[in-house]
């Protein structure tokens, strides 16, 4: 038998294999927050915002990314029951190791995400980041979170008729308290203000929702 | 296979004796309430009208009720998952979310019209407001996953997986809230002259409220649940 | 009866029952086979043979009913459904493999996952003619029949779960099958659900035969 971390690794490779193929999830991810980065920029007009209007511009980045996690990550759970390769994955590999594989690979999904739309996001509205430091911590903890709630909620939609529709319904309660600690964190960053205890607490969500997604997974994924 | 069933000895087959008697205790401390809230409560001075105080024995009790629905859905869904996957676990989670989508309803539209009597909005987006809004969005996000799923056991399993994930998740909501906007509602201590300590027959009231309206809850929980089981069980023998 | 250190695998159900909603497919479903033996389970469509199989293999939970399967001395404690997931080999219509990748690949992944030897892959698509560089999408449903058997007999189960495994195979294709299936049951047991008309081999010990009415 292999070991747990053996066998979620081997997830996470095969994932990206299969990805590597027709680059879908990575499309289908980039092209919809260029897309909606575009209506965002184009909404603020060539001028941007005002310095009081500033504050909303972490908002808006943290929608971009909710929404383009929300089209592309559910699929890691969905296409694989669509296409019936979850019954052999169900036969072969521990229900931890799925969890984690599929975590991981979501994971990687949404920091290569924020890795292209961040930086475009402050270009094409002109905002500069006083913390760059803290900015960062910012999208790699609220990545964490985006990616660990997502995966739970994908492996339960997945079984259902509904599909994609229904994700959108299901995580947006979930994902309100990351989004209001992420952007408030953000904000922060950008003030050059300090956050510790914003930090703090939205490294504890992404600890409870990982733990917790762990010890719920067994129960959704299998009979 | 046909059933024969047994000659009932009355007319009516009855609950037990105890159970008759705590719903007429109910019944009857909710009439208290009632009579108390209008008669025996003295009007808050400090508000805009002197009469509309009243409300907040309805509003805050059902407020509060969603609040222990929800922790009641989180408990019923965690005996389901680790106490044998029983049916009448997962039917108990399923009616306290639809109990407490209720008492959120009412909770919401009582506070709306305090709020726009006492503050001239409808609606402020303050913290408390802005938590049972998102608990009604979760209660309908849980019903609407149910919806959508044919197979009893599945359905029961999933469920009670995004029930517990929201309740873990619900706490950060308390914390995080309240430091994002300032709020309306006042502490829960008003009095005849609108200072701190809560006058002593409101809050007695008060809380002969929140102690019936939570009863009623249980009163309905069980109520509603054993009409799901029997509905459950007539299912089976087709 | 003589005491022996290999295990003896043997499955034995009893009136397993399971419903989707008001349909009731399982209504009380026994039967028992042990190493050697073939439990045969035939019915027309609908009757519920992969519901049946889908149970036996821990993918579907049954509601009521006992499902025994156990790999070691006849006292030990039977296997869990998780634990059968995990040791049953399954071939059913409904079970695919990852299309983007080729054979070869595939079974690399599951070979991993299982912690086998990869080279086993290689030596089962080699003995089922099965070309291991082409993606599993281009593969013809003869092909993809006989990717399944590979899939499902990679990591030696003890216990094969056999979901019309001849379907789409021509005759070569089914010839190799039988015998994979006969090589299997020297110390293994199978369970095989089919519409009624396929020939069971000669060679095979039919334990039961369980028929679903539909």
């Amino acid at each position: 038998m292999s070991s747990w971390l053996a066998e979620a690794s081997a997830i996470f490779a095969k994932d990206w294999r299969a990805e590597a193929r027709n680059l879908y999830a990575l499309n289908t991810l980039g092209l919809f927050a260029v897309t909606t980065l575009v209506l965002v920029s184009v909404g603020l007009g060539p001028m941007g915002v005002t310095a009081a209007g500033a504050q909303v511009l972490p908002f808006l980045l943290w929608i971009v990314l909710l929404f383009a996690t929300s089209a592309g990550l559910p699929r890691a759970f969905v296409q694989e029951e669509e296409t019936h390769t979850a019954t052999a994955l169900r036969l072969a590999a521990r229900p931890s190791a799925v969890f984690w594989g599929k975590l991981a690979f979501s994971l990687s999904l949404t920091w290569a995400l924020e890795a292209l739309v961040a930086p475009l996001f402050l270009a094409m509205v002109q905002l500069s980041v006083k913390s760059p430091g803290l900015f960062v911590v910012g999208l790699v903890a609220g990545g964490f979170g985006l990616a660990a709630a997502s995966t739970v909620i994908a492996a339960i939609i997945a079984q259902t008729r509904a599909g994609s529709t229904l994700f959108a319904v299901l995580s947006f309660p979930i994902l309100i308290p990351l989004l209001l600690l992420v952007v408030e964190l953000t904000r922060n960053a950008v003030d050059g203000a300090t956050a510790d205890v914003v930090l703090r607490q939205l490294l504890l969500y992404d600890g409870s929702v990982a733990v917790a997604g762990a010890m719920l997974f067994p129960a959704i994924w299998n009979p | 296979m046909t059933e024969t069933l047994s000659a009932p000895t009355s007319t009516h087959p009855s609950a037990p004796w105890w159970k008759t008697l705590l719903a007429w205790l109910l019944w009857l401390w909710i009439t208290v309430v009632l009579v108390g809230a209008f008669t025996y409560a003295p009007p808050a001075k400090g508000f805009v009208n002197l009469y509309s105080s009243r409300i907040l024995f309805f509003h805050v009790p059902m407020a509060w009720v969603s609040f222990v629905a929800f922790i009641s859905a989180g408990v019923w869904s965690l005996l389901f998952l680790t106490r044998g996957r029983r049916q009448r676990h997962d039917l108990a989670a399923a009616v306290a979310v639809e109990l407490g989508l209720i008492f959120c309803i009412l909770a919401t539209l009582t506070g709306s019209v305090w709020s726009r009597i006492e503050w001239g909005a409808f609606w402020n987006w303050d913290p408390r407001q802005t938590s049972i809004v998102l608990a009604m969005v979760f209660y309908a996000a849980y019903l609407v996953l149910r919806s959508a799923i044919e197979d009893d056991q599945a359905r029961a399993r999933l469920s009670a997986s995004y029930a517990l994930l929201g309740l873990v998740v619900a706490p950060f909501l308390y914390f995080v809230l309240p430091r994002i906007s300032f709020s309306l509602h006042p502490a829960p201590v008003v009095n005849q002259s609108g200072q701190v300590d809560m006058e002593s027959r409101m809050l007695q009231v008060l809380l002969g409220g929140a102690v019936g309206f939570t009863a009623l809850f249980f009163w309905l929980h069980d109520t509603a649940l054993r009409l799901r089981l029997l509905a459950a069980r007539n299912d089976d023998r087709r | 009866m003589p005491a022996t250190t290999a295990p003896l695998p043997v499955l034995h159900f009893r009136d397993v029952r399971r419903r989707f909603g008001r349909l009731s497919v399982l209504r009380g479903v026994s039967g028992r086979v042990a190493s050697g033996e073939v439990l045969l389970v035939t019915g027309p469509n609908g009757s519920g043979k992969s519901t049946l199989l889908r149970c036996l293999a821990g993918l579907l939970a049954p509601d009521d009913g006992d499902i025994d399967y156990r790999e070691a001395m006849p006292d030990a404690a039977p296997l869990s459904a998780a634990e059968r997931r995990l040791r049953v080999g399954y071939v059913a219509p409904d079970l695919a493999l990852y299309e983007e990748l080729t054979a070869a690949e595939n079974l690399l992944f599951f070979a991993r996952l299982r912690g086998v030897p990869v080279e086993l892959g290689a030596i089962l698509l080699d003995r089922l003619s099965l070309p291991p560089d082409r993606a599993v999408g281009a593969l013809s449903s003869g092909m993809r029949q006989k990717l399944r058997w590979a899939w499902a007999l990679l990591h030696r189960p003890r216990l094969l779960l056999l979901d019309e495994p001849f379907q789409n195979l021509d005759g070569a294709g089914e010839a190799v099958v039988r015998e994979l299936l006969e090589e299997h049951l020297a110390d293994g047991l199978a369970v095989l659900a089919q519409p009624v008309d396929v020939e069971p081999s000669a060679s095979w010990k039919v334990a039961e035969h369980v028929e679903l009415a539909g």
